[in-house]
């Protein structure tokens, strides 16, 4: 991906879903921390849908688990941000900063 | 509140349903997911509100798989569709043709039973329109190797729409000669989509077999 690549909104979201958990990230818990924190519903599908959107583009990777009995003997799937990702983040988080610059936003809707 | 949430399944159908679009490598993901906080929903909230999340989920994940499988395999998807369509077009003529063969061998035999005659060629007729459908749809679901039920679905979906197309034209028309026919058409989508739903719950089988052995 080039360097003028920026990331979609909830591409961003689960980017830093991933980042904030670390070693734990998988559909549950990822799914989990983004309701909490954005306070909406977010659908499992919606999530692997981007996680998949975002490996194919090289942000994120993924490893499988070992199967578990309270998942039906199913393997979860952990992801996590690849240093092509975290660029990617760091470099939406300069373009948001540099246009919400002067605009006293946060001010306003406190 | 249920004391043992793992006794508690979530609904079969969902679950079916999500087996029947997503990938393999996907739905195991996705399945055990849903399945590990569906059961933290049943000891938190009981079953009733789990079911509805659990209902919630599919509803909102379905065309996300959807759309996920096209985008991995446009071009597999889209040639087992237009496969499809003109397979419809080749086939139909012939089986057209093996009906009136029968017709005409046993023609001795439908003279003595005109009502045998009456049904083979009415019903009869829409059976075998039917069974054509169905094979088409085994066809298409065959070759788009886990998209059975995106491919079939779009099949159906186009079928569907020239059988609302010639309904408003005949409308249009004034010519309602044919308009009970127009149900069997969508019949045939029904019929397309089954074959798909068969096709994938066979295979998702086969794979099952050798785990559980």
């Amino acid at each position: 991906m080039g360097d003028r690549d920026f990331l979609g909104e909830f591409e961003h979201i689960v980017l830093l879903a991933l980042l904030r958990l670390e070693d734990r990230a998988y559909g549950v818990t990822v799914r989990q921390e983004i309701e909490l924190r954005t306070d909406r519903e977010v659908s499992i599908g919606a999530v692997y849908a981007t996680l998949d959107r975002l490996e194919r583009k090289g942000y994120v990777s993924s490893h499988r688990g070992e199967p578990t009995p309270e998942r039906g003997g199913r393997s979860k799937r952990f992801f996590r941000v690849t240093g092509v990702g975290l660029k990617a983040v760091g470099r939406t988080h300069r373009v948001i900063q540099s246009m919400t610059e002067g605009l006293g936003l946060i001010r306003s809707y406190i | 509140m249920t004391s043992r949430p793992h006794l508690v399944h979530p609904p079969r159908l969902a679950v079916w349903l999500i087996s029947l679009f997503a990938l393999a490598h996907e739905a195991e993901s996705i399945l055990g997911d849903l399945l590990e906080e569906f059961a933290l929903i049943v000891s938190k909230s009981g079953v009733t509100a789990a079911r509805h999340w659990y209902w919630r989920q599919t509803i909102r994940t379905l065309p996300r798989l959807a759309g996920f499988s096209f985008r991995t395999a446009p071009w597999l998807t889209l040639t087992a569709v237009a496969g499809g369509f003109l397979l419809r077009k080749l086939i139909g003529p012939l089986i057209g043709s093996a009906t009136f063969a029968v017709i005409q061998k046993y023609q001795t035999f439908f003279e003595n039973h005109f009502s045998a005659y009456l049904f083979f060629t009415s019903t009869g007729l829409d059976i075998e329109h039917l069974i054509t459908f169905l094979l088409i749809g085994f066809i298409v679901a065959y070759v788009a190797r886990e998209r059975e039920i995106l491919a079939t679905g779009m099949l159906a979906f186009i079928f569907g729409s020239l059988a609302i197309a010639g309904s408003a034209y005949m409308a249009i028309m004034g010519n309602d000669v044919l308009q009970w026919r127009l149900m069997w058409y969508f019949a045939d989508s029904i019929v397309i989509v089954i074959a798909g739903a068969i096709v994938r719950t066979h295979r998702l089988a086969v794979k099952a077999r050798p785990s559980s052995a």
